[in-house]
């Protein structure tokens, strides 16, 4: 088998729902962020110690944490941002948890969603902060700014304000960050419960581009934040997986995908996957290359797959516009994890083939992903 | 079958139950009916052939290896299917990086002073606003000529108007309209797109690396490692897609984090220039390479293939040679010296035969005189004074006949150079020049024999 293969390596089930994993940048350390049966919410992080997790550290809060991430930490500074179940966008220093580096209330609802930049990259930009919530609004921070955000993307108050009439109002799943490659450039991708895709451009603060999915979108992610945006991934209810090759946008078509239908189809008979149409939750890229990544599946799989550029990503059509081209997607790998949803995931910035998912049946698991280097 | 209103796959695939036969499975060649077949028997409807089924699986996988059929899920296995080499690296690892973790707690305490872009400007992306705009512009585009078609519209029996009325006009009309439309569409898309001549980016560029540097001086030589390590790897993603240049772009900076342990960055950026064509830049990069790492093969190597492509064979071969002391298995090296020297012996003859008859007799052998000094610059005019001078030069340096031809020819592809050293031309085919000089002898020959004559 010269293939890629999923391992588990090694499982530790909790008593709470998990709704977060991340490694922390330049660690073994990773952050596990949950909900207690109480609805308090819980941040443990465990450190991988030789064959074993060992548990660090654990901090209860009041309010359940929804999602957490470091992209807008600097390695000296490891930060966690984190959106709870009450809308409240809090940065808190993992050696004193008790008292936040920032705290603000961001949203009226829940917060799906949350994506950072701009830790890491030197001259690319400030360190900034997306929240994306049920309230549909989707809102960047700067944590230096104080309690008001820099870029407010909400929906018009004549919508409601997604409490008490909250049917008009879109429930933001997905929020990303892209394009971020010089010191103006700097992209939000916004997913909605209802299948809508909104490309803001946050330098000439626009909307670049809108697209409506079948299904509701419930994972994005660019293949990389960090240069001219080159391809989008972008998962929905109902199986639906499609790649976007945002190099080149057509005035009228827009950009350009290739669609995968079935990948979030649950195991048939004899293993092949032939089931029934299940949600893909989740898609993160490999950080070592940027053409492989991960779909999490509502069936409990974690399927690998590769996009093969094609041979020219852009052609000219009949007006002489250009056109992108999109490429196309092989399912490099696949293995059932769980019953459940496995709905959480991320690849270790550092340690290739290195893993941390969760999923619905309380449980977190550290894969190790074998001859990815082949690729 | 065991439903009567539904069909089987046999019927909805409208596949004849005799297809299911090994001696068709064998012929077939259309790999979408060999996927229905391979659901027919996979769902068993028609019975459960086992021998049937590989066959006709193994037959797909032929016809289209990458059919969704064989898209199969397992049960994860746990990690101690893995061999113990296999999980080393792992828990080595994780070793290490926990000292680095503790390094960069101790950072922490340290104060970091970079200076942070400045903080966004308070700004708000109205959702519903940016929906009228965006749809208003179509509206107004749209309605205008409506009403205009309306009052412009002709009756049919008014025939006064209609005398007044030029087709080629309103045909000119519609071609400007489209044009303007055409033009908005396109006014769009570009207001995206930054347009910035080449001299702005490159004082852009450079400004930036200065930049950075400033604020590199402010991070630890751990971090600049990561960082570096991180630029490095976004380079060689660039490189798989064929981005050549943004490759470039990020070795670039990944040398710039961290340039003491540049070896792999500046070895991959001399590769991507190779795959420019910018040679003398390749050359440069492997040279510092070798500064960093003296023995590094791959360094080596490629310097190698630069000079080889730039047309200095001599130089390349005797790095090739370089290689093979390093490394005296190396496959490309072995082959590429063979190939060299016989290249390189080939011309070497010819030119040390023109130098000896030269000197000894020069008046006499005008013709191979000529035909030498001809082949050596091509563009010459046809030679009336021989400039013996020229060819006597080279003949005092000759020790063997490969150095002197290897030299010849490394002349002549350099000589070129000279004016542009930072973009090198494209250096013709060398063995398309080596096929051409004798070629050119014969002609040149004949014409002076003629003239002679």
């Amino acid at each position: 088998m010269d293939k890629p293969q999923l391992i588990e390596h090694l499982h530790e089930s909790v008593n709470y729902t998990v709704y977060d994993t991340k490694w922390v940048p330049l660690s073994a350390k990773f952050v596990v962020l949950g909900s207690k049966a109480n609805g308090h919410g819980i941040m443990d992080i465990y450190e991988l110690n030789q064959d074993k997790l060992v548990k660090v550290k654990s901090v209860e809060k009041k309010v359940a944490f929804k999602c957490g991430t470091f992209g807008a930490a600097s390695l000296r500074n490891r930060h966690m941002a984190i959106g709870d179940f009450e809308g409240r966008l809090q940065v808190l220093d993992m050696e004193q948890p008790d008292l936040p580096v920032y705290n603000v209330k961001a949203h009226s609802g829940i917060i799906n969603t949350i994506d950072a930049i701009g830790g890491t990259q030197i001259d690319c930009g400030a360190p900034e902060i997306v929240t994306g919530s049920r309230d549909g609004a989707v809102k960047v921070w700067d944590i230096r700014q104080g309690q008001a955000p820099v870029v407010d993307m909400s929906p018009p108050p004549q919508m409601g304000d997604g409490v008490n009439q909250s049917s008009a109002r879109r429930d933001c799943w997905a929020v990303a960050f892209g394009n971020t490659y010089n010191a103006e450039e700097r992209i939000v991708a916004a997913g909605y419960d209802n299948g809508d895709l909104k490309i803001f451009d946050l330098r000439s603060l626009s909307v670049r581009w809108e697209a409506t999915m079948k299904n509701g979108i419930c994972g994005l992610e660019f293949d990389r934040r960090d240069i001219p945006m080159n391809k989008l991934a972008v998962t929905t209810l109902e199986g639906g997986l499609l790649v976007y090759d945002m190099r080149t946008q057509h005035p009228t078509k827009g950009f350009s995908y290739v669609e995968e239908r079935n990948a979030g189809r649950s195991v048939g008979t004899n293993g092949v996957i032939s089931g029934p149409k299940a949600t893909v939750w989740i898609v993160r890229h490999l950080p070592q290359n940027r053409d492989i990544f991960l779909t999490g599946g509502g069936t409990g799989s974690i399927r690998l797959w590769k996009y093969e550029y094609p041979d020219r990503r852009v052609v000219d059509d009949s007006d002489g516009n250009k056109l992108g081209v999109a490429g196309a997607l092989n399912m490099v790998s696949a293995a059932t994890l769980s019953s459940q949803p496995v709905h959480c995931f991320d690849w270790h910035p550092d340690k290739l083939g290195l893993a941390v998912c969760g999923a619905f049946d309380q449980s977190v698991r550290v894969l190790i992903t074998t001859k990815l280097n082949t690729y | 079958m065991e439903n009567d209103n539904k069909k089987s796959l046999l019927e909805k695939y409208n596949i004849p139950l005799h297809h299911l036969d090994f001696a068709y499975v064998e012929k077939c060649t259309n790999g979408r009916e060999m996927e229905k077949i391979v659901q027919i028997l996979r769902s068993g409807q028609e019975g459960f052939y086992p021998d049937l089924l590989r066959c006709s699986e193994e037959k797909l996988k032929e016809l289209k290896p990458d059919s969704r059929l064989f898209r199969y899920e397992e049960q994860i296995k746990h990690s101690n299917v893995l061999d113990k080499n296999e999980l080393k690296p792992i828990l080595d690892w994780t070793e290490a990086v926990k000292s680095k973790d503790s390094a960069l707690n101790e950072l922490k305490k340290s104060k970091q002073k970079l200076d942070l872009p400045s903080v966004r400007k308070l700004s708000k992306i109205d959702l519903e606003k940016q929906k009228t705009e965006t749809s208003k512009p179509a509206a107004k585009a749209t309605s205008p000529p409506k009403a205009k078609i309306k009052d412009d519209r002709i009756k049919s029996t008014d025939y006064r108007k209609w005398d007044k009325y030029d087709p080629d006009e309103e045909i000119l009309r519609m071609d400007l309209d489209e044009e303007r439309s055409k033009e908005l569409a396109e006014q769009k898309v570009s207001t995206h797109r930054k347009l910035a001549t080449e001299d702005e980016l490159k004082n852009e560029k450079a400004s930036l690396y200065e930049r950075l540097q400033t604020q590199l001086k402010n991070l630890s030589q751990m971090e600049r490692e990561q960082l570096a390590e991180r630029h490095r790897l976004k380079g060689n993603e660039c490189f798989k897609a064929k981005e050549y240049d943004n490759a470039i772009e990020e070795y670039n900076c990944a040398i710039l984090y961290d340039p003491e342990n540049a070896v792999h960055a500046y070895n991959n950026r001399a590769v991507s220039h190779i795959k420019l064509k910018k040679y003398f830049s390749a050359i440069s990069d492997c040279q510092a390479c070798l500064q960093l790492d003296p023995k590094n093969v791959k360094a080596h190597l490629r310097m190698a293939d630069a000079l080889n492509a730039d047309g200095k064979q001599l130089e390349s071969l005797s790095m090739y040679k370089n290689v093979l002391e390093l490394e005296p298995d190396n496959v490309t090296a072995k082959k590429s010296v063979e190939k060299l020297t016989s290249l390189l012996g080939e011309v070497a003859p010819a030119s040390a035969t023109r130098l000896m008859i030269e000197e000894i007799d020069p008046p006499e052998l005008k013709t191979s005189e000529s035909k030498k000094q001809l082949a050596k610059t091509a563009s010459a005019p046809p030679p009336k004074d021989y400039d013996l001078a020229e060819l006597i030069k080279p003949n005092r340096m000759v020790k063997s006949k490969l150095v002197s031809a290897a030299e010849a020819l490394g002349n002549k592809f350099q000589a070129p150079k000279g004016g542009a050293p930072q973009k090198p031309p494209l250096p013709p085919n060398p063995q398309e020049s080596i096929l051409r000089l004798p070629q050119d002898n014969i002609n040149t020959n004949n014409k002076l024999l003629i003239q002679e004559i």
